[in-house]
């Protein structure tokens, strides 16, 4: 059952893992192409000169294989507890925008991550 | 050029209506898992018959043509503010999707997983509070 948990566990971890990289990408698309979007129409000429970027198509293949692993989690778990555990997320976007996007993360915003984390922590445990 | 970075209530709409999405999305997903969690994934066989069986499934390509919409939400939320900000807002979800798994999956939630769900609020809102305006180069 313990053993189960893990490899439950686990999984999602490399689900978050292939989203996060895939969340990188597509955020150095969008921030490559340099575009101020202030309407759904300019959203939608974004996506179309995003498909024209390889490195978006890669996102794409992360965003993939990070949908079967999901998928395959959910034949294994309860929704409510997979999405909760899922919040490993937080931390490795956090930890990625900081190191490869050179985002600026304050200490409000971890202490807030942090408490996300400790919430999904609860959950999990209930 | 300045540029309002922080959440706007046109943005706070765009994340609410993302997160309502992406509940559905959940919901799909796991009507597909539940459609196929017969098949063993152990071997190349069963592999095959897992990804088969999911990607004919009809719950599948509604949740996909949700996620494409959410794309293109998600696409105009990351031109205005942080992606580590965005990601933290769209948590509102870990509400919507434990309420759906009780309401339509028939999922038991404790009440230390309730509890949990409200400090994931409070982390929300200082994230959301921790976001200030910055210089923009167009």
């Amino acid at each position: 059952m313990k053993s189960q948990l893990v490899l439950i566990i686990f999984w999602i971890f490399a689900s978050d893992v292939c989203d996060t990289i895939c969340q990188l990408l597509l955020k150095f698309c969008i921030n490559s192409l340099g575009w101020h979007i202030d309407s759904i129409k300019k959203a939608l000429q974004l996506t179309f000169e995003l498909a024209k970027i390889p490195v978006a198509w890669l996102g794409l293949m992360f965003s993939i294989f990070s949908l079967f692993i999901w998928l395959f989690v959910l034949t294994r778990s309860d929704l409510n507890f997979a999405f909760s555990a899922d919040s490993m997320r937080y931390i490795l976007i956090a930890v990625a925008s900081t190191a490869v996007l050179k985002e600026k993360i304050g200490f409000m915003r971890w202490a807030g991550i942090g408490t996300v984390v400790c919430g999904i922590t609860l959950v999990a445990l209930g | 050029m300045l540029r309002k970075t922080h959440i706007t209530f046109k943005i706070l709409l765009f994340l609410i209506s993302i997160d309502l999405l992406e509940t559905f999305v959940q919901f799909c997903f796991k009507k597909t898992a539940l459609a196929n969690s017969s098949f063993e994934v152990k071997t190349l066989e069963g592999i095959t018959h897992f990804i088969t069986g999911v990607a004919i499934s009809p719950f599948l390509w509604l949740a996909l043509a949700s996620v494409l919409l959410i794309f293109i939400i998600w696409s105009t939320i990351l031109s205005k503010i942080d992606l580590s900000v965005a990601v933290a807002v769209n948590s509102f979800s870990f509400i919507t999707i434990p309420l759906v798994s009780v309401v339509f999956l028939h999922e038991r939630i404790s009440l230390l997983r309730w509890l949990g769900i409200f400090i994931i609020l409070i982390g929300v809102v200082l994230v959301s509070l921790s976001s200030k305006p910055k210089e923009y180069q167009p």
